[in-house]
């Protein structure tokens, strides 16, 4: 363990100290990239008091699942699958992206760029149509706990890639500026890690919210709720 | 505008040239720092006016017009919170952490100066967020600064309708500020450091505010958590918080919600809080007491280990908040347990502040008399609360004026006294010129003992069982007449700590144009942020490169050494010349 080693280390000792590597040679890449890792852990624990919180209500007595009975409007996801289908897409144009900025592609890079952005757009009209069907059914957002959480989740899920798509848009403005394609793939680098983080939230969250009475009493059970 | 933090050559091409690049919309670390700095403290002083005129009314009841039970609550709610989180948060990581970190560990600024700026402007308009619920209809929330529910968003509670939607608001806006700032800290302190500048090089300083800046990247989540879903509740009509509740007569339409689930949530925040505010003061104050005793800091690497145990430990103790709320045993016991653990590197701490001091060659300058100021009020504080954090003291004393001494005591006046100590060490650096001696010692004596005649008698008032939070006592038979008296001679101390305030104020003003030009390196530190090209530094921090380290921050009272010290950023070329210059003038004596 590198942290452990660092920690042991005797800095009244000069000679000790050569042997541990300093950060002179890094960049602004590798800056970014630890302000990346710190921003998901950020949104990480985000979104797991969300769960904990979620997980504790899904045992009051007012809490009525969104699937498990036919009536119920997650009982059959399509509408969900398909809104995955989209961001799955999304992350995976932007490696194609990515790799194409590594070849020095414009036609690559416009093409895979372009798909990015619809998908990505793709699957935020996805969500608001979900939330404007759950309205139309009466499936309110105050009018159960269920209802309430999904569309919290689903809220606060879209409002970070809405701000990947601002940083996504910055990317691009800034490649039509200098036409680094160096730039464009360490960019588009950090933003492919972000789609993935967020497609990895998004399908835990497909898995929380269209769960059945009976599933949430296991995990309950399991948690100790 | 914007310097590369860790770019060897400074870019000229950079400099801001217009005022307004300059100081109003700067990308320098130092300005930003100034910026949040006065900031906050101004910010602070509208809470240390709240908090006089509650005085007021604790110690002459019913003899001010202008204070009724409504707004001594709001006052109450906007001092709690404001000086917990718009001053003394925003004071030590954004106007400390973003002056030093650059500094300190020899980068040109930080890594992300765009985003640096952008994090002030952010937490501005968070400030002016909260103190516009003072000009709206019902004014600010007087829901207590904890804000629990269901009482904090209820008609009947001061500030319910739009005060209470400002204050969550704000604090929204200023945890998007603080990740923004956050992510800027922690990124610099791990990819900008100079050559040499290893992590177990770094000043405690840097420590603290780097393991800080963790503790509030993952602990602020949780309050902006339940600041959205009590936002919900309120604007929405959702139960996350609210359960079935017959207000003022009438039932509403909540059901179901969990208001302890708030407490958690809160106190999840609330107790790293104290650590994000504790943890830089701990390691400012050791990089003060070592330069001033001439000592090299004692136990450096249990001092590290200590920050760090402390850092991870202050995510398992937030429940004995939440004692009297009423939990199962065992979790009473659990959070018993882990509150007393995390005084043992708290303990091993204070014990390596005094074996420094101990027989070191301690200069009384203004920023030793306040750590030494901070070594008794911290060790006060810190013991009541290892007596608070016993559930059988704990609930007996929850709700009296005993907790109100020890917070104040342990996470007011403690972090204070550091401020004070580390403005006073670094504001030659900032301006190149001392804040007076004579008016630095008179702020000192004032805050030192007038905090003490403030929170002493407080703690006795809770032993008699004064419940805090009350507007006014009213008469009770158990308690004794003389407690108002006692009460009185508080608010008078308080007024006079408000007071002394000014005289720093003073200070700061005319130190800042007329104080005695104090030169390079005054105190005869280490550290590099005093080794800068031009002095005080300037744009760029380092001249035409930046600095290579050769060794700690703590080399001290070094044999054979001219002027007793050796800066970190000295080669080993250099330390034998400043050897040789020594013993070549004992030859000439």
């Amino acid at each position: 363990m590198q942290i452990l080693k660092t920690l042991r280390m005797k800095p009244w000792l000069a000679q000790e100290q050569e042997t541990e590597p300093f950060s002179l040679a890094t960049n602004k890449e590798k800056a970014a990239s630890t302000a990346l890792k710190f921003f998901l852990a950020v949104i990480t624990v985000i979104f797991f008091l969300f769960t904990v919180t979620f997980l504790q209500r899904t045992q009051s007595y007012d809490f009525q699942a969104l699937s498990g009975e036919p009536w119920l409007p997650f009982s059959n996801a399509s509408m969900l699958w398909q809104n995955s289908f989209y961001l799955l897409m999304a992350s995976i144009s932007i490696i194609l992206a990515n790799k194409s900025a590594n070849f020095q592609s414009l036609k690559g890079v416009v093409i895979s760029l372009t798909a990015t952005a619809l998908f990505t757009v793709m699957f935020i009209g996805g969500q608001v149509q979900v939330w404007q069907q759950l309205n139309q059914s009466g499936f309110y957002i105050y009018a159960n706990p269920a209802n309430s959480y999904y569309f919290l989740l689903t809220g606060m899920h879209a409002l970070h890639i809405v701000a990947g798509v601002m940083v996504f848009i910055r990317c691009i403005c800034l490649f039509s500026l200098d036409l680094s394609y160096q730039g464009l793939a360490s960019r588009l680098k950090l933003c492919a890690r972000y789609w993935h983080f967020l497609l990895f939230i998004w399908l835990f969250l497909f898995f929380l919210l269209t769960g059945d009475a009976q599933t949430f009493k296991t995990i309950a059970l399991f948690c100790g709720f | 505008m914007e310097n590369i933090a860790i770019a060897d050559q400074v870019d000229h091409s950079s400099h801001p040239n217009s005022f307004l690049t300059k100081y109003v919309w700067s990308q320098d670390h130092k300005v930003i720092a100034i910026q949040y700095s006065i900031t906050a403290i101004a910010v602070g002083l509208i809470a240390l006016i709240l908090s006089g005129v509650m005085r007021l009314q604790l110690g002459f009841p019913n003899e001010f017009s202008f204070i009724d039970p409504s707004s001594y609550l709001q006052f109450v709610t906007m001092h709690g919170m404001i000086m917990v989180i718009y001053l003394l948060t925003a004071l030590l990581l954004g106007g400390f952490g973003n002056y030093l970190i650059p500094l300190m560990i020899g980068a040109r600024d930080m890594v992300f100066p765009y985003l640096n700026m952008l994090s002030y402007w952010t937490y501005l308009l968070s400030v002016l967020v909260l103190v516009s619920s003072f000009f709206v209809s019902g004014g600010p929330t007087g829901a207590g600064w904890t804000l629990y529910p269901p009482q904090a968003i209820l008609s009947g509670t001061p500030g319910a309708d739009a005060g209470i939607l400002l204050m969550l608001i704000s604090l929204a806006i200023f945890i998007v500020a603080f990740t923004m700032g956050g992510l800027n800290y922690v990124s610099t302190i791990l990819q900008a450091r100079a050559k040499g500048m290893t992590l177990m090089r770094m000043p405690l300083t840097i420590w603290g505010i780097f393991v800080a800046t963790i503790l509030g990247l993952l602990a602020f989540p949780a309050l902006l958590v339940s600041a959205i879903m009590m936002i919900f509740d309120k604007v929405v009509g959702t139960s996350f918080f609210m359960p079935a509740i017959l207000s003022l007569g009438e039932t509403l339409d909540h059901s179901g919600g969990s208001p302890i689930l708030f407490q958690h949530l809160f106190w999840f925040f609330g107790h790293p809080e104290v650590y994000i505010v504790a943890l830089p003061a701990f390691g400012m104050v050791s990089d003060v007491i070592a330069v001033h005793a001439r000592k090299n800091i004692f136990g450096y690497r249990m001092m590290v280990w200590a920050i760090v145990a402390i850092g991870g430990l202050s995510f398992v103790v937030w429940a004995h908040h939440m004692y009297v709320s009423g939990m199962n045993p065992y979790f009473g016991f659990f959070f018993a347990t882990t509150t007393l653990i995390i005084a043992i590197p708290t303990a091993l701490k204070v014990y390596n502040w005094l074996l420094t001091l101990w027989r070191g060659n301690i200069h009384l300058t203004v920023p030793m008399l306040f750590a030494i100021g901070f070594i008794f009020t911290f060790t006060h504080g810190g013991l009541t609360g290892l007596m608070l954090g016993n559930v059988v003291i704990d609930l007996p004393l929850s709700d009296t004026f005993f907790v109100v001494a020890h917070f104040h005591m342990v996470m007011g006046v403690s972090p204070v006294m550091v401020l004070f100590a580390a403005i006073y060490h670094w504001f030659p650096l900032l301006t190149g010129r001392f804040l007076n001696n004579t008016l630095g010692k008179f702020h000192f004596w004032g805050t030192f003992l007038g905090t003490y005649a403030i929170y002493l008698p407080m703690h006795y008032l809770g032993f008699l069982g004064v419940p805090r939070r009350y507007f006014a006592m009213g008469e009770t038979d158990f308690i004794p007449e003389s407690a108002q008296t006692l009460n009185e001679g508080i608010t008078v101390s308080a007024i006079i700590v408000g007071l002394v305030q000014l005289v720093f104020i003073a200070n700061l003003i005319w130190s800042t144009f007329k104080g005695k030009k104090s030169g390079r390196n005054p105190w005869q530190a280490t550290s590099l942020e005093w080794q800068t090209a031009q002095f005080p530094p300037g744009h760029g921090n380092w001249g035409e490169h930046v600095p290579q380290v050769h060794r700690w921050a703590y080399d001290y009272s070094v044999p054979e050494v001219k002027d007793d010290f050796i800066p970190q950023n000295f080669s080993p070329e250099e330390v034998k010349y400043l050897i040789s210059d020594e013993n070549n003038r004992r030859e000439d004596k």
